[in-house]
């Protein structure tokens, strides 16, 4: 049964989403507006895995395998556009574009490695 | 410090992290991992905002065995607000230009072959046409009245009303001896 891991990983996303959240009003308090534009963008990027897992979790009927294929798939897929754009924002300096798209990629890292322990985690 | 520059160094500062930054970098010079460590933030982190310091002008870089090293560009901070305050404005020079062209599109519309047509009723209007005609006045000359007369009856049938306008103006100037071209103050 995967409902428990499901669980897991929707506990996972919320938990993150709310510690950006959370991180970006405390900076924001602090005068630190970069830095809270920057948890916007890793709380913007668990929320699309979040509904990128749940239509694995829907397609994948229950098939531990399919849900496993579909979401990584995406973890691919989707940052490989982001690997692009750092690569351009380096070839021109541009700091800001790199930094988001670095922040962009290390979460989506932390997510893939997230999904792995948990869906090959023991029930 | 051209205005664009002052307003790209303000934004820069107003952001407490890269103030962090900077007042550690007032103490000595230093290289990323060593400002991470002294602040609390990511390495990454501090290299953005140093590249950001760097584009405002605030920060210079240089290479010291295998680190590259931050430093303060003092005389950057040595300049007073007061100073930049008084940097002439890059919008002054458009300003001027605009003023240019408004004043001669006046010009163009009340003056046909060095004529006056109509005492423009806008007094900023008149204003502009009131100083083209006190350009037939010499510096340091008394006029009579009916030398003033005769030359501005030149431009403009109505030379009483005109007469009464440039020394409200302040363009003429009038005493027992006469009258006479007021010198601009600047």
């Amino acid at each position: 049964m995967i409902e428990q891991k499901v669980r897991k990983l929707n506990d996972y996303f919320d938990r993150q989403i709310s510690l950006c959240e959370q991180c970006n009003i405390k900076l924001l308090a602090d005068d630190r507006m970069d830095e809270a534009a920057f948890e916007k963008v890793k709380a913007n990027i668990y929320d699309v895995f979040r509904t990128i897992f749940s239509v694995a979790v829907q397609n994948g009927k229950g098939d531990s395998e399919a849900v496993k294929s579909f979401f990584i798939l995406k973890t691919e897929q989707i940052p490989s556009n982001w690997a692009t754009a750092y690569n351009k924002a380096k070839q021109y300096d541009d700091a800001v574009k790199m930094q988001i798209e670095q922040i962009k990629l290390d979460t989506v890292g932390e997510i893939k490695k997230m999904f792995e322990t948990v869906w090959e985690g023991e029930e | 410090m051209t205005e664009a520059e002052a307003i790209r160094l303000f934004k820069c500062l107003s952001d407490k992290s890269r103030i962090q930054i900077l007042k550690s970098l007032a103490i000595e010079d230093m290289y990323v991992e060593r400002l991470a460590e002294r602040l609390g933030i990511t390495a990454p982190t501090v290299s953005f905002h140093l590249k950001k310091l760097a584009d405002a002008g605030a920060v210079a870089s240089y290479k010291s065995q295998y680190y590259m090293m931050y430093s303060l560009k003092k005389e950057i901070f040595e300049t007073s607000i007061l100073e930049i305050l008084q940097e002439k404005s890059d919008e002054a020079e458009a300003q001027a230009r605009r003023d240019a062209e408004y004043r001669q599109k006046v010009i163009n519309a009340f003056f046909e072959y060095g004529k006056l047509k109509a005492i423009p009723a806008q007094k900023k209007k008149e204003s502009i046409v009131l100083e083209v005609i006190a350009q037939a006045f010499e510096f340091d000359h008394i006029y009579s009245e009916r030398e003033v007369n005769i030359m501005i009856a030149d431009f403009h049938d109505d030379f009483c009303t005109i007469r009464r306008d440039m020394i409200g103006e302040r363009l003429l100037g009038r005493d027992a001896k006469g009258y006479w071209r007021v010198k601009p103050e600047r």
